[in-house]
Parts: C-alpha cells; sequence; structure tokens
C-alpha cells in the first residue's frame, strides 16, 4: 500500500520576503490589486500579537509558521492555502490551543470576518466569471456508459481499452485531471470502431434463440480429473461421478463409460460430477464446450446440489489416520447449503464475476440472466470449499469432519439465447435504419447493408446518428462537418457500411460526444440534463431528460426532484453507487494487494469474502440512498448487509446463504458504519499488516473530511515488524512525542488506533499476529489452502486513543460514539465527497455557505442520505457551472 | 495556450518523430508552392536529416532505462566499501565479469518523489509526489529523447514491459503527462521491428490511415469551433484536445510513410510469447533480447522497461529454485527468513539476466566500437527498501554508453544525492545539449565520459 502522503512545499520564504515590516498581515493588506484590504488591520494585527505571536512569531516558528512575517497574498495559491489553515483553525477553536487564554468570541469573530472576507475576494477573482467546473472529457466509465446506452449494448467492455484516468480531489471527475493525448485520441478511434461494429447485426434474418443442455459429463475439465495421473493423486484435487445420489466407482475407476450419452436423455440429465475443493489450478471445472456465438444477453440455467463425501477410513494402524482425506467412491446428501460464484471465462483466464447462488441439498435449477461477449465461456466455482496449496506438509481440507467433507455435484448447465428483444438490435437500427441486409460473402462478417441510394441514406442517417449522440440539439452544420469522412470513405471504395462507421467513429471522437459542455453561470436544459444523467447514472441523459431539456422544463424544483428520483430508483443507479464508490472509498483497489500466505492464511485466496466485501460495501451505501437513512449512518449504524461469509467473518450470529441482506446488529457490537467493514479495513491496510497512521489519514480524507499535512518526505515510514517484538503503536510512540511530529499525528491516529482491533481483512483480533520467533508454538487453525497456521499470537492490541479535543476512547465503539456527536460534520463530508462527483470541481472556500444551505435543508430529515442528494441537485453548486 | 498550430509544442510518443518540420496541414496549404519539389523530402526531414544526421554524427548513441518496482535488497546490493577499488557485494558478484563496465550508485533518491508503489511511473520523470491528489506527471527520460533525436530512426522510442498492470503503469510519460501503455509481448514487439506486411497490407493500411486522417481533420475542426468565445480553462481543455489531434494526425501521415520503406532483416527468429506472468524471468529476458536487436538494427534509440513485479504472481523459476509467494508478498517480507531467501533467489536472477545482457550487447560491433559501448544501460527502482515502501537510497546501476566506470559512487545516505543528475548527464551523453531534467542540480557528481 501506499506510504503516507507526501508535503506539500511548507515554508514559504518567498512570501515572508515581501513584506518589509515586522506586521506581515499589515504590510500584506495593499499587497495585489484584486485584495479588497482587511476592513479592521489594527484588530487582526492586535489578534495575532495577542494570540498567536507567543509561539508562531520568527524566533519560535512553530509548525514553521511565522505570522508575525507572513504576508497576506491570496492571489497566490500557496499563500491563500496557508491563510485558509489559518482560519480554519482559528474558527473550529483548535487555535490558539486549549492551554492558551481562550480569545473572546468577539474577537475571533473581528479577526475572521475581514481575513474571510479577503480569501473569498482572492477566490473569486482567480476564478473569474468561468464558474468551478472546468470543461471535462467524459472518464473512462462515462464512456463506455455513453457507449452501452447509445448502442443499446448493455454488454460492451471497453473501459479498459482506454488509458487510466486522472485524478483530482479523490475523483475521475475533474476536468483539469482529465487529459487527453494523442494516445488517448488513438485509443478513441479503436474503441468507437470496436463498439459500433459490435452491434452490427450479424445475419440478414433474426437467429432463432437457441436452448442448449451442456452436461458436465461432456467437459473434460469436469471429467479429466475423475481419474489420478502423473499430474495428480490427490483425492481433494480430483472429481467424481455421481448418478443420481449415488457415487459411481466403476466410472471413477474407468471400468464404465463416463456418460450414458444421447442415446438415454433420463439416465444422462442425472449424471452429475462433483468436487470437494473450490475452482483453482489444478482444479478448473468450466464449461467450455460453450462459447457465446454473439455478445448479448443470456440466461444460464444450472443443475447443481450439495453433497458430503465420506472420510477415509484407516486401514493400517502402522500408518497415520488421515482421515480428512476424503473417499471419492463415498458420497451421502449434503447437510447445507454451498455457494456457487459464476465467472465468465476469455481464455487465458480473464475472469469476469456474473453472478451467484445457492446450491441446495435437494437437485434444484438456479436462473442467472447475464450479459457475455463473443467467446466467453463459463466457470463455476464452489466458493466456500477449500483451494488445496502446497506447503510444508499435505494440506488438510479445513472443511473436513471425522465424517466427511462437504462437496458440490453439478449435472448440467442450459443456455438459452442470445436472447434478441427485437431484429435488428437497436443499436444496428440507430446506425442503419430499416436498411435492407444480405448475408456477408465473408463467413463471420456481419450482414451487408443494402443502400440503393448512398448520397441520400448517408447524411438521413447521421443526422439522426448525430441527434442521438449528443446531447444537446445539433445544428445543421455539424452534418455538413462529418459528411466528408463518408464521402472519403466512399470515394476510396469503403462498403457503405464501412463508411458509416468511419463517419460515426469521428462523432463518437469529436469534442462534442467526448467532452461536457457547460457555458459560465446558469446552466441550461441540457447541460442539467446532463450533469444529472452522469451523477445518478453515470451516463449519457436519457430520451426522457433529453425530452425535458428540449422543451426546457429541467430548471422548475418539481421536475428536478421527480427526475433525481426516477433516477434514483432505475436500476442503471447502481453505475452512480458503484462509481462513487470505487473512488471515495477506493474500492477498485480491494485486490491491489492479497493477503499474506502464512500471517493470514485463512484469507489468501478467499475470492468470495473479497468480493463480499465489496457487495456489502455498495449495497450498504444503496441502502442509505434507498431509505433516506441519515447520514450518520456513514460512522455508525444498527444493521449490515450481510451474507453467510461476512457473517461469520465478523463473528455475528450466522445466516445462511450468499446474497447480502440487511441484518440487524447487536447492540453492543464492533460493526455498523463503514469504517468497520472489510473492504474499506482491507484497501486501508496492505496484506501483511496495519498501519494507524495509513488507517488514520484514510478515514480522515474520506469519513471525516479533513486533510491531513503529509509528512516531510524525508522522514522514512516506520518499518512494520511482524516478528511480533513490538507493537506498531509502541513504533509510532517515539515518534509521537516529538512535537514537530506529535502536532499532526494527534490529529491523524486516533482512527488508525481504533482501527487496529481490525487485521488486514477486517477482521476483529484482541492480538497481533506474529511470525518467525523461536520457540513459539503456532496457533491452532488450518488455512483456505489447507495449510496449518504458522503464526502465533503476539502482544494485545491497544485501540485506545484520544481525539485531538481531548475526549478519550477505549476502542472502537466509544470512537464512534465520539464522531456521532456531531451528524453535521459527518453530512458535511459526504456532501463534499458528493459535489465533487456530480460537480466535477471541489468545494471551495466561497462554495461553503452553499454546503452548509444543503445540511441546513436536509436538517430536518436528519441528513437523510437521499434528501442529501436531492439538495445538492437543487443547489446554486449544481446548477450553476 | 491559444493558438494550438505551434510547431515547438512537445509531441512525444513511442510511434512517429515529432520534430517535423513541414505538418500536413501546412503542406496542404502551401500546396501550389511546393508541388513542383519532390514532395516527400520536404515534408518528411526525418528521412532525408535522419540519413545526414547519422553520416555526421556517426556514433548513434542509445538509452535503456529499466526499473524493477520492487527493487532489490539493500544490504545485498550495495557494496559495503566506495570508489574505484570498492568490494563487489553479493549481488554485484554476478556481474564481475562486467565489474569496470558498470558504476553502481549509493545514496541517490528522486527528490520529493515519495509515495512507495506509485512512484513507479517518475521511475523517468522524477516528477514529485506522486502520491498525493494534485499530482500530474512529466516527461519521461525516454520520450525527452525521442522528441529531439526521435526522427533519426524508425521508432522514436519503445515503451516496453513486463506483466505490467496495463493502462495503469509505464515508465513512459509524455510532455503532458499521460501514459504511453507499454508492450506487453516480445513477439508484438519482433513484429513491430521486422516483419513486413505484404503489398495487399501496406495498402490496406494506408488506407486506414488516410481514413483516419479524415475522421481527425473533422473532429478537430470542431475542437477550433468550439474554442471560440469561452474561458481561458475551457479553452485550455480544447486546446488540449486539439493538440492531440494534430500530433495523432501527424503521426498517422509519418506511419504511412514507415509503411512504404522496408523493415530491416534480422537473423533472430520471432520470440515466442511466454503464455502465463508466472514466467515472469523469460519474458524478461526475452525483452532485453529485443531491446537489444531494436539497438543493433537502429530501429531506435531510446527504450523504456518496466518490470511490474508488483503485479507479478508466485514467479516460476525452475526445479532447484521453487517459491511459495508471489512476487509482491514476497517483498514484504517483514523480515521472515524465509521470505528473504526467496527474494535473494529473484534478486540473483535479475542480476544474472543484467550480466547477460551486458555480454550480448557486447557481443555486437558497431563501426569499431561495440553496441555496448554505445547503449547506456540505467537499472533501478523507485523503491529503496520494498519492505518499507521507502522510496530513499535507491538501488541504481548504470553500465556501457561510453563512461568511466568501474566505481561505487557511494552519496549520502542520510541526505539523499538527486538522481536527475544522472540523466543529465546520459542527455548530454546522448548529444543533446540540457542541463537540466526535472529537480536536477547539475550532471552526476564523479561521473566521466570515456571518450567523445
Amino acid at each position: 500500500m501506499n506510504s503516507v502522503r507526501p508535503h506539500e512545499p511548507y515554508g514559504i520564504p518567498a512570501f515572508k520576503a515581501l513584506v518589509a515590516g515586522a506586521w506581515g498581515l499589515l504590510a500584506a493588506l495593499n499587497v495585489g490589486a484584486a485584495t479588497p484590504p482587511l476592513t479592521q488591520p489594527g484588530a487582526s494585527a492586535a489578534f495575532i500579537e495577542k494570540h498567536c505571536a507567543g509561539c508562531h512569531d520568527s524566533v519560535e516558528k512553530k509548525g514553521d509558521l511565522d505570522l508575525t512575517a507572513l504576508a497576506l497574498n491570496p492571489g497566490d495559491p500557496k499563500n491563500f492555502a496557508r491563510w485558509l489553515k489559518v482560519h480554519d483553525r482559528v474558527e473550529s477553536g483548535e487555535m490558539p490551543p486549549k492551554k492558551k487564554t481562550r480569545p473572546a468570541a468577539g474577537e475571533v469573530r473581528e479577526f475572521l470576518a475581514p481575513l474571510a472576507k479577503s480569501l473569498a475576494a482572492a477566490e473569486q477573482a482567480r476564478a473569474g466569471d468561468e464558474g468551478r467546473a472546468t470543461r471535462r472529457r467524459l472518464n473512462r466509465y462515462e464512456y463506455e456508459n455513453a457507449l452501452r446506452d447509445l448502442l443499446g449494448a448493455p454488454w460492451l467492455q471497453v473501459k479498459d481499452a482506454l488509458p487510466e484516468d486522472g485524478e483530482a480531489h479523490r475523483f475521475n471527475k475533474v476536468g483539469e485531471a482529465l487529459d487527453v493525448s494523442h494516445v488517448q485520441m488513438a485509443r478513441y478511434l479503436g474503441v468507437a470502431d470496436y463498439a459500433l461494429r459490435q452491434v452490427m447485426a450479424r445475419s440478414p434474418e433474426q437467429p432463432a434463440t437457441a436452448m442448449t443442455r451442456y452436461h458436465a459429463r461432456d467437459q473434460r475439465s469436469f471429467t479429466g480429473p475423475m481419474k489420478f495421473s502423473v499430474f495428480n493423486t490427490s483425492p481433494e484435487r480430483a472429481t467424481f461421478p455421481v448418478l443420481g445420489f449415488e457415487p459411481q466407482p466403476e466410472v471413477r475407476a474407468g471400468k464404465a463409460p463416463v456418460t450414458v450419452g444421447a442415446a438415454d436423455p433420463a439416465t444422462r440429465d442425472l449424471e452429475g460430477v462433483g468436487v470437494v475443493a473450490g475452482n483453482y489450478e489444478p482444479l478448473e471445472p468450466k464449461f467450455i464446450s460453450f462459447k457465446a456465438p454473439a455478445a448479448g444477453r443470456y440466461r444460464l440455467r444450472f443443475n447443481a446440489f450439495s453433497v458430503r463425501v465420506g472420510p477415509t477410513v484407516q486401514i493400517d494402524p502402522k500408518k497415520p489416520d488421515r482421515w480428512w482425506i476424503p473417499d471419492l467412491d463415498k458420497v451421502a446428501r449434503g447437510r447445507r447449503s454451498e455457494p456457487i460464484t459464476v465467472y465468465s471465462e476469455t481464455p487465458p483466464r480473464q475472469l469476469r464475476w456474473l453472478g451467484t447462488f445457492d446450491a441446495q441439498v435437494e437437485p434444484g435449477l438456479h436462473e442467472l440472466d447475464v450479459w457475455l461477449l463473443a467467446g466467453e465461456t463459463i466457470r463455476v466455482d464452489a466458493s466456500r470449499l477449500f483451494r488445496s496449496r502446497p506447503g510444508a506438509a499435505r494440506w488438510q481440507n479445513p472443511l473436513a469432519e471425522k465424517d466427511g467433507s462437504p462437496g458440490v455435484v453439478f449435472r448440467w448447465m442450459d443456455v438459452e439465447g442470445p436472447i434478441n428483444d427485437r431484429w435488428p438490435g437497436a443499436g444496428h437500427a440507430l446506425l442503419f435504419g430499416d436498411l435492407p441486409l444480405k448475408k456477408a460473402e465473408k463467413p463471420g462478417a456481419p450482414a451487408e447493408v443494402v443502400s440503393a441510394n448512398p448520397a441520400a441514406d448517408a447524411p438521413r442517417l447521421l443526422k439522426n446518428f448525430l441527434n442521438q449522440a449528443y446531447r444537446r440539439p445539433v445544428p445543421a452544420h455539424e452534418v455538413k462537418r462529418f459528411m466528408p469522412v463518408i464521402e472519403h470513405a466512399l470515394k476510396n471504395n469503403a462498403s457503405f457500411a464501412d463508411a458509416m462507421i468511419a463517419g460515426y467513429t469521428a462523432v463518437l471522437c469529436s469534442p462534442e460526444f467526448v467532452s461536457i459542455e457547460e457555458k459560465p453561470g446558469k446552466l441550461d436544459h441540457h447541460a442539467i440534463a446532463t450533469r444529472l444523467a452522469f451523477f445518478l447514472g453515470n451516463s449519457a441523459p436519457d430520451a426522457e431528460l433529453r425530452a425535458l431539456a428540449d422543451k426546457g422544463g429541467l430548471r422548475r424544483a418539481e421536475t428536478l426532484r421527480a427526475q433525481t428520483e426516477r433516477l434514483l430508483n432505475d436500476p442503471k443507479s447502481k453505475r452512480f453507487t458503484e462509481a462513487f464508490l470505487d473512488y471515495w472509498l477506493d474500492l477498485r483497489r480491494i485486490i491491489a494487494t492479497s493477503p499474506d500466505e502464512a500471517l493470514y492464511n485463512e484469507y489468501y485466496l478467499d475470492d468470495l469474502l473479497a468480493e463480499s466485501a465489496v457487495f456489502e460495501t455498495r449495497a450498504f451505501f444503496a441502502e442509505l440512498l434507498r431509505g433516506d437513512l441519515p447520514a450518520r449512518n456513514v460512522i455508525s449504524s444498527d444493521f449490515a448487509m450481510l451474507n453467510e461469509k461476512l457473517a461469520a467473518h465478523y463473528g455475528l450470529p450466522p445466516v445462511e446463504g450468499v446474497a447480502i441482506r440487511k441484518v440487524a446488529l447487536p447492540a453492543d457490537s464492533v460493526r455498523g458504519g463503514l469504517m468497520t467493514q472489510a473492504s474499506v479495513l482491507k484497501v486501508s491496510a496492505n496484506g501483511t499488516t496495519t498501519s494507524p497512521v495509513l488507517r488514520g489519514v484514510w478515514i480522515m480524507e474520506r469519513i471525516l473530511g479533513e486533510t491531513p499535512t503529509p509528512p516531510p518526505a524525508s522522514v522514512p515510514a516506520v518499518e512494520p515488524d511482524i516478528r511480533g517484538a513490538a507493537t506498531i503503536r509502541d513504533l509510532l510512540a517515539k515518534h509521537r512525542t516529538q512535537e514537530m511530529c506529535a502536532s499532526c499525528h494527534t490529529r491523524i491516529d486516533p482512527a488508525g488506533f481504533a482501527l487496529e482491533s481490525f487485521d488486514v481483512m477486517g477482521g476483529f483480533r484482541t492480538h497481533y499476529r506474529a511470525m518467525g520467533v523461536e520457540g513459539k508454538a503456532p496457533a491452532p487453525g488450518i488455512g483456505f489452502g489447507g495449510q496449518k497456521f504458522t503464526f502465533h499470537y503476539a502482544l494485545p492490541v491497544d485501540a485506545s486513543g484520544e481525539l485531538p479535543d481531548g475526549r478519550t476512547f477505549a476502542d472502537v465503539r466509544e470512537l464512534k460514539r465520539l464522531l456521532l456527536t456531531d451528524e453535521r460534520a459527518i453530512a458535511r463530508n459526504l456532501v463534499k465527497q458528493l459535489v465533487v462527483y456530480a460537480t466535477g470541481a471541489p468545494v471551495r472556500f466561497i462554495d461553503r455557505p452553499a454546503v452548509e444551505k444543503i445540511l441546513d435543508r436536509a436538517a430536518a430529515r436528519g441528513y437523510g442520505v437521499r434528501s442529501l442528494v436531492h439538495e445538492i441537485v437543487q443547489s446554486d453548486l449544481f446548477l450553476n457551472k | 495556450m491559444k493558438t494550438p498550430a505551434r510547431p515547438s509544442r512537445p509531441v512525444p510518443g513511442s510511434f512517429v518523430s515529432a520534430q517535423r518540420a513541414l505538418s500536413r496541414r501546412q503542406f496542404l496549404r502551401n500546396a501550389g508552392v511546393v508541388m513542383s519539389l519532390p514532395w516527400l523530402d520536404s515534408m518528411l526531414p526525418a528521412f532525408a536529416r535522419g540519413e545526414t544526421l547519422k553520416a555526421a554524427t556517426a556514433k548513434p548513441r542509445r538509452m535503456l532505462g529499466i526499473c524493477n518496482n520492487l527493487g532489490l535488497l539493500p544490504d545485498q546490493f550495495f557494496p559495503k566499501t566506495a570508489g574505484r577499488g570498492y568490494q563487489l557485494s553479493p549481488y554485484l558478484e554476478s556481474l564481475r565479469e562486467h565489474r569496470d563496465d558498470f558504476t553502481v550508485f549509493s545514496g541517490v533518491w528522486h527528490p520529493d518523489v515519495d509515495g512507495g508503489h506509485p512512484a513507479d511511473i517518475c521511475f523517468l520523470t522524477a516528477a514529485p509526489h506522486p502520491g498525493s491528489g494534485g499530482f500530474r506527471n512529466t516527461i519521461s527520460l525516454d520520450q525527452y529523447i525521442a522528441e529531439r533525436i526521435g526522427h533519426e530512426t524508425r521508432f522514436p522510442s519503445l515503451t516496453l514491459g513486463v506483466n505490467v498492470l496495463q493502462g495503469q503503469r509505464s515508465l513512459s510519460w509524455t510532455g503532458s503527462g499521460v501514459l504511453i501503455p507499454c508492450e506487453e509481448k516480445p513477439s508484438d514487439v519482433f513484429r513491430k521491428l521486422f516483419v513486413q506486411g505484404t503489398p495487399a497490407e501496406v495498402e490496406a493500411q494506408m488506407r486506414k490511415l488516410a481514413q483516419g486522417q479524415s475522421i481527425l481533420d473533422a473532429v478537430g475542426s470542431q475542437a477550433k469551433d468550439l474554442q471560440r468565445g469561452i474561458g481561458a480553462r475551457d479553452r485550455d481543455r480544447l486546446d488540449q484536445y486539439f493538440t492531440s489531434v494534430r500530433e495523432l494526425e501527424q503521426r498517422m501521415e509519418m506511419s504511412k510513410e514507415w509503411e512504404k520503406r522496408p523493415k530491416p532483416k534480422v537473423t533472430a527468429s520471432m520470440p515466442l510469447d511466454p503464455a502465463s506472468p508466472k514466467e515472469y524471468m523469460e519474458k524478461v529476458r526475452l525483452m532485453y533480447d529485443m531491446a537489444r536487436l531494436a539497438f543493433q538494427t537502429d530501429s531506435t534509440r531510446s527504450i523504456s522497461l518496466l518490470l511490474d513485479s508488483v503485479n507479478s504472481p508466485t514467479l516460476d523459476l525452475d526445479e532447484e529454485h521453487k517459491l511459495t509467494d508471489a512476487y509482491h508478498n514476497l517483498s514484504h517480507h517483514g523480515r521472515s527468513e524465509a521470505k528473504i531467501a526467496q527474494l535473494k533467489t529473484i534478486d540473483q536472477w535479475h542480476m544474472k539476466l543484467l550480466a547477460n545482457l551486458f555480454k550480448d550487447l557486447k557481443a555486437v560491433n558497431e563501426g569499431g566500437d561495440t553496441l555496448f559501448d554505445r547503449t547506456m544501460v540505467l537499472y533501478g527502482s523507485n523503491l529503496g527498501n520494498a519492505n518499507t515502501h521507502v522510496t530513499t537510497n535507491l538501488p541504481v546501476l548504470f553500465a556501457g554508453g561510453g563512461f568511466r566506470h568501474g566505481q561505487h559512487l557511494a552519496f549520502d545516505t542520510a541526505h539523499n544525492y538527486p538522481l536527475p543528475n544522472l540523466f543529465v548527464s546520459m542527455l548530454q551523453r546522448m548529444g543533446i545539449e540540457s542541463d537540466k531534467f526535472a529537480t536536477s542540480t547539475g550532471t552526476m557528481r564523479g561521473l566521466e565520459m570515456a571518450r567523445a
């Protein structure tokens, strides 16, 4: 994981040099024509002399700050930032510090008011009348969604073909960070061309929707591992045949055919193949004889059930009793359901998560409605079962009991699809209208589009396409702009379809499509529609929004509210929650590090846990949004969104099944809220160790909405030590006692200390784990990979701490309680994050009143998250550039 | 920022030279005047000038910059003694036969480049604070070189990678701070360098490029129109867009010309791409080979190679060396002896591959010199110690290229010396008149050129 963020240049001697006299503030009043002087300079200087200069003068210079010599030159961004910090520290009462005499409230006001005015004036002058936001291109999430919606192709996957987007103020939504290069341009050309060709009709007539059954017994990846070979002699890594519920030793021994085949369909449907381990090299069952013939919607139906495989009975008493090894000829009914994760796979091993279901004790059908790309096949993973990993000793299935091991049997998969709701598809119709189609000469190529009159068809189709693609009315000259592209192609003997694709490619790479236009001042109706759509659907406006904008009806508060409701209720709003959380909480980095194989081997390779963790956080935020639940739930909630895996991981009362559902939490639970969710605890740690500093910074920035001062670059990070001799708190202690370091660390570390109760995957711990110390007996237990634990429990965790204001807490529950005392601050942070995401610009100093207004209006609803979204949409921040 | 058609605007990239005397747009504008001239010559200085420059400078200079983003175990890499008579460290023992042909540095860093892992993208740029919110990367050394002398070769630069997290990491960055994606497959590099397309393919490619240019004409004109009457910040964004269109257009024009020229022939055969990221070391070996072939055929002078160890799984080495953990996990060794032992194995492997690269470069003769004498190889990491993620005390080794090597330049480990100074020395060795790169303060102290 990242080390602590770096320092901004802090000492600003250049500005000090600006000041000749001893009273920088006074002298500065005349600096910068755009900066009106403070109205009561005498009062300000007196305030500094009386309350600040004791520490922040040229002698003491605490925090490298000499307020007696710091000019006020807010036209300069760095100077502005410094004074803003002074303003905020004084305003919050943090400065002067507790131990000093408190200035009277009136004194503070008199100091802050003119300073605020100067800062605001400078900021306003710098921004000019261009508005907060800068014209920006779509980020790659948005570009992908816009293409999907325009072309009626929800299965398109083009995001990763575009360069990574720049990030500013935590999000990929800010114009200044969303660059365009020649590389980006070249990628646009490629991606647009690819996407357009993907939606072309493959044949002149609608192909019949096929329904095909793929038996597990016909898949080599299922039946191959039935036999032991030089590569595998271990039953856990083998598969086994089952007919009905009965094992088939003859088949397994190769003495009977693998399947009865098509001659006996009734028996064939009862044949299954079982596993006692998850899908992991070298045991990777998949329905490889199915390959999606074309991109589109498919219905998958699985017949599967859970079983129990008997233990190996000890025959020779002199040999060790290895009861945990399954006897694959002893199969009995299962005792519990087993979660199955379904992935699509593009060789080699490019996996895409499609869905999950629970295989029950009784064989049953489990249906998934999915989008597949051409050529993808289907892989199934019994994701609760262990994954055998070699190590110091032979593996031992951690789920095995004296009377057997849990397993899953797959019988078959039915595939229906591609399912075409209309023919040709919406994308094709957009590109070529109802022009007749002819079978292509080249096999596999899309059907040939026949135009009897290209000179008339081309501009007609192009005009229609432009109207759909651009998010505002299209002037006639735009058609003229792109016609030469099509004409050029036709002249060079391109087919009609290829020529049109060239023209459309140009449209999809043009600035009107690729970037978002907003004029300074109040946004027009189309710009509002665009902002709203990219905010709540992460895509271009749909037909309804577009129609409202065309009619000029979007400025009305009620309309805006109704549209916001509609978009939030649309299933596509999950694009908003996912994209927002991907950046706000870094969920996109969930697999950036994996849990250490030795220290955390119960988590290592547990995909279901990592996936569930992300789904939990998404479901949690969606629930806040759905139920308009108060923003304080971000810190602490009386419920959690869990499945069986997570409930067990959190040590909560068990629930059964892989689906995420809302569960009430016990009153004394450490869970509830975002900070103690596995996803957050995972992305704020590396796979081996946690750091209160890194987690503290993470929580401060994202949950508390404060920006910590980064450490000086020359200070090395505290080196983690997994031998267990010292806790991270001990290692940090020296650091924290140094005054230079302490001033920041007292602000950063508290949340981090409270979260020390959670390991790298968010599991609760009372003791640290350690390794590599001789004479220490390892903790009992077996990891997900079947290897015995090698770590031992070391020093106890101390999760207590003290907030900068002096309030103390013993653990994370108490910390949450302290933080809950300021619900408005929790809501304020959420608003700030959402405003950046929604408007593509940060909350500036002069935007603060607008944020307070949003909060005021949502206060009556307890700062409900849905209310906050509504108030943001209705705010000046949202409705102005 | 208002007039995008400035020819001086940096136009970096991995395919076509930016330094063009005459843009296609200008050419069309002046078509009436130049029509009687052999237009190719006036429009494509890369070829004409390339020939003459090659004759004039006689000695082509080259640069290969390699970053292994998990670094090397410091106590095994850094020599304990300094100067010319220094004693080889355990790792450097593997390079014993090249002892006089490289310099090892200690106590160097990229000033204020911190942030741990994200710092790898700054290894050739030295842009400070890659972990911070407002970070923007700057031009990388290889692209800086490509901008200036890239027109002398078919490819101004090559950006290579092993197990790179695509779209996220690269050593090569354009002047506007945009990532240039890495070539991952040795066979793709080989094909790009040496495999001639059929006439039909060439013709199809030419048509495709012309089609692309017509598309860019249309979108470029819209960007121009939109720039009217808008604020400076918005205009700047559209200007960047327009510039990108123009740069791509120029590249397409250049690519059309290269399409017509035959590619060099080599006796080496097309490499087989390792199928799995586990075959990391084989991939590294093949990329070293591709770099050597590219230099040998003078296809390019500037190559970056990112070894994305962070993104690599448990490596397959050989029967004797079985690893248990993914490379990244090993680097978080937490002082575990078992993990450190495995890391040593990996690091030693790196050293041996490097020794082989040096040997291969030495085996090629070019105008009385060896290829090694004319090729600077920079090998290092953005991490001083992967266990702690520090970005100080970087392990850096610098070989070949015509310097007086055979020394350990030991700087202060508490207050590091700026590594960008080495970049300035490298630029000057390339014959590029630069006295500054990123946060440099001069040229590398203690490093002298061997001969002109």
